[in-house]
């Protein structure tokens, strides 16, 4: 369907692109990659340009051999999911491994879904989740994430308070986690560009921190996350358009959720896969919170008992499937989680193909 | 949902005249079904304003000669929408012979049932666009209106047609609405205009004035799109959220646009049918720009030759950017309900994914979910269209306006609520 359709209305139109949507994103992640290299030098920066490098030549190869159109290499997509990938995963990876996971975050997380737009998981977040099945080991060792002879800077001292100068730069965690404040400007950046809307960051940080001083007030559990881990997740992968709710009300509820299951991941000592989890089990309920959530039509009477119903029905679902995702996560069966999810992209693009001819 | 204007270079422009085409192409058009009958032969002479295609059905309007001459043919002849309509054609005399009844009654004199008879003689329709014989709409029955609202909200970028008959017909203007009110027997008068044309205000002031204007009032609307869509006018001036399926008149509001009101005053003071309209010609390939009164039934050839336009290499709408029709053929005529036609650069439209990005959302007026219907249509899911409440959306174009992956939006909800009625038509 890529003609030109003028017989249609429009014929006017706001001069913008997904490429544009896609460049913004790509800017506002920018600082945060400077910054990565004042934390380790070339290591971060080497693990972020094999990201996208495998994220782009898995996407080239894939269109070349699929639909000999690599138009879409152009847009962006790619890119931004090889740097999400890396910004989610140690500074001292394997470039190997890394290569993997950029090309499998592409691969099960867009293109065999149709393309961009048609997945329904963070691809970045997809990645992550097949490095950690298929290279258990290399991922859960502590080696990959400090070296102290790499350190290029160890601190930064610009302000005089040294909480502060923590926000602004800490040469620990994954790589895109140094910069708080980095992190927080490119969020407000694409708030400021309309490429994100405050609802879905919001209500996540609203959720997550209630829930965190309930817990700590009520019990004795204190609470242990990575704040950098939780901001980039915010603002970077519960954003991502494709896979996150559209209307409003849905992008309140969803971001809420995302909070209440990280939180919930955490309590049941889910120690460093919570955000990834949290995150790609709401992707998984984008299309009936969309319904539930749905704008009211204009003139119509709002039916509020059934919403009310339909989203109670909802959050139980939810609530289910993360108990689920920790119990499988403790009995190391993700894996198995992962495997069907391949199975399950294979075939169905393979059914598409026969269904196309 | 704020969108461009470009009224800037036709704003300014008075109303000019386009002299008359050799042949004129009246077109016997159907609406709902119903379509005029024609009442003249080949061959017949016929005066300017003369009846030409008489009313049976309902919804029929009549059509009346533009011009004096000779009744050519009647033909099947291409129409604005790309399909082909039963045509008269007529070979203009220029000698502009007019018939001249004087049978009638003075208007101040006429019962409301009276006047909507006139206007029901002089073929007037809903000027906005949609065409709704326009007696039919005032016809309300045992519905007490309260307000009726003159829709000055012009909201298309580019047009100005409207602007041009507010600032320069403001008296006419006034009667038409004067009578209107009268056959309504509305309570109140308000007229709504956007933001960017307030200035009209002032031209308005000493009319509203006026003793026998009172309860009439001028309010300036947001630059917003689409605000002159019946429903969300009807919202901005009373406050009342009127589903699509509702009748406005069943609220007790009726509003009308300012060409129709035009044609209603022409009908009734100076018993004139509609036979001409004004039409703003604008784009950045036109050049002449303006507002143009022009005769129903000129081809857009003629139109396009008389000004020096270049055709070829343009796309060529017949009304607003946001809703009107690209036209294929030059041949097709001028209807009723064309409000300008405009030449744009031809651009090749590259479509992509939808990305969620929920922007249409955002944008819609109706409150619908846009992405939604191209996702179904694509999926050849149609029953899901009504599921997202398809018969809601008015194909004001803002969601495709704003999708940034390009998306078909429109093309997806009007060919989807044809396959919902085929399948609808099927279980039947």
């Amino acid at each position: 369907m890529q003609s030109d359709k003028t017989i249609f209305a429009p014929f006017v139109r706001k001069s913008d692109s997904t490429s544009r949507v896609m460049a913004d994103v790509i800017l506002a992640l920018l600082p945060c990659i400077a910054m990565s290299y004042l934390a380790f030098g070339f290591v971060p920066v080497m693990v972020i340009l094999v990201a996208v490098g495998s994220a782009l030549l898995t996407e080239f190869l894939f269109s070349i051999i699929f639909s000999k159109n690599t138009e879409s290499l152009s847009d962006g997509s790619a890119i931004i999911s090889g740097i999400l990938l890396a910004f989610t995963i140690a500074p001292f990876t394997p470039l190997y491994v890394v290569a993997f996971g950029g090309s499998m975050a592409v691969l099960f997380g867009k293109l065999l879904w149709g393309g961009l737009g048609r997945n329904i998981f963070n691809p970045a977040l997809i990645g992550r989740e097949f490095m950690t099945v298929f290279f258990p080991a290399v991922m859960a060792s502590r080696t990959i994430w400090y070296d102290k002879t790499a350190v290029n800077i160890n601190e930064l001292n610009i302000f005089n308070d040294s909480f502060i100068n923590q926000l602004f730069y800490k040469a620990s965690g994954a790589i895109g986690e140094y910069s708080i404040f980095f992190l927080v400007l490119g969020g407000l950046f694409l708030l400021i560009r309309q490429r994100i809307s405050w609802h879905i960051p919001f209500a996540l940080l609203a959720a997550f921190t209630v829930l965190l001083l309930t817990v700590s007030n009520l019990t004795e559990y204190t609470i242990q996350f990575s704040l950098g881990g939780l901001l980039l997740g915010t603002i970077f992968m519960a954003t991502d358009m494709p896979t996150s709710a559209s209307t409003n009300y849905g992008k309140l509820y969803y971001g809420a959720m995302i909070g209440l299951t990280a939180i919930l991941c955490i309590i049941n000592d889910v120690k460093y896969e919570y955000m990834s989890y949290s995150i790609l089990l709401l992707n998984a309920f984008v299309v009936p919170i969309n319904w539930v959530f749905r704008p009211n039509v204009w003139g119509q009477k709002l039916d509020l008992l059934t919403r009310l119903w339909q989203g109670l029905s909802l959050t139980a679902c939810i609530l289910m499937a993360t108990f689920a995702v920790i119990y499988l996560h403790h009995t190391g069966l993700i894996m198995y989680l992962v495997f069907i999810y391949i199975a399950y992209c294979i075939i169905r693009f393979i059914a598409k193909g026969v269904k196309a001819e | 949902m704020h969108i461009l204007s470009m009224k800037g270079k036709t704003k300014k422009k008075s109303i000019q005249d386009i002299e008359d085409a050799p042949f004129l192409y009246i077109p016997l058009a159907e609406y709902l079904g119903c379509a005029p009958t024609p009442v003249v032969n080949v061959g017949d002479k016929v005066k300017k304003y003369q009846l030409i295609g008489e009313v049976k059905d309902k919804f029929a309007t009549k059509v009346h000669a533009p011009v004096s001459g000779v009744i050519l043919e009647t033909k099947d002849y291409p129409f604005a929408d790309g399909s082909s309509v039963k045509t008269i054609v007529i070979q203009n005399d220029y000698k502009d012979e007019e018939v001249n009844d004087i049978s009638y009654k003075d208007y101040n004199q006429c019962s409301p049932e009276e006047l909507i008879e006139r206007i029901k003689d002089a073929g007037i329709v809903g000027q906005g666009g949609a065409q709704f014989p326009t007696a039919i709409k005032y016809s309300v029955g045992e519905h007490k209106i309260h307000t009726f609202i003159v829709n000055g909200a012009e909201c298309e970028p580019y047009l100005t047609s409207d602007y041009s008959l507010m600032a320069e017909r403001t008296e006419e203007l006034f009667k038409g609405i004067d009578i209107i009110k009268k056959i309504l027997n509305a309570d109140n008068v308000i007229i709504g205009i956007e933001h960017q044309n307030r200035e009209l205000l002032k031209v308005f002031a000493p009319y509203l004035q006026q003793e026998e204007h009172k309860g009439y009032k001028a309010i300036l609307l947001p630059d917003q799109y689409p605000q002159g869509g019946e429903l969300q006018l009807i919202k901005s001036a009373t406050g009342i959220e009127l589903p699509r399926s509702k009748r406005p008149a069943e609220a007790g509001i009726i509003v009308s646009n300012i060409g129709t009101i035009y044609s209603v005053y022409q009908a009734v003071v100076n018993h004139k049918p509609v036979i001409s309209r004004i039409i703003t010609i604008s784009g950045e390939r036109s050049i002449n720009y303006g507002n143009y009164e022009v005769k129903i039934g000129t081809p857009i050839r003629h139109i396009t030759k008389s000004l020096g336009i270049e055709t070829s290499g343009n796309t060529i709408i017949q009304g607003g950017p946001m809703m009107g029709k690209a036209i294929q053929d030059l041949s097709i005529p001028v209807t009723k309900g064309a409000s300008g036609i405009l030449f744009l650069k031809k651009k090749e439209v590259k479509r992509s994914n939808c990305i969620s990005c929920g922007y249409c959302v955002d944008v819609c007026p109706m409150r619908l979910m846009p992405m939604k219907f191209e996702e179904n249509y694509r999926k050849k899911k149609y029953f899901n269209l009504e599921k997202y409440s398809i018969s809601s959306c008015i194909e004001c174009a803002a969601c495709e306006y704003i999708c940034p992956s390009n998306v078909p939006l429109i093309e997806s909800i009007k060919e989807g609520k044809i396959k919902l009625k085929e399948l609808a038509n099927a279980i039947r």
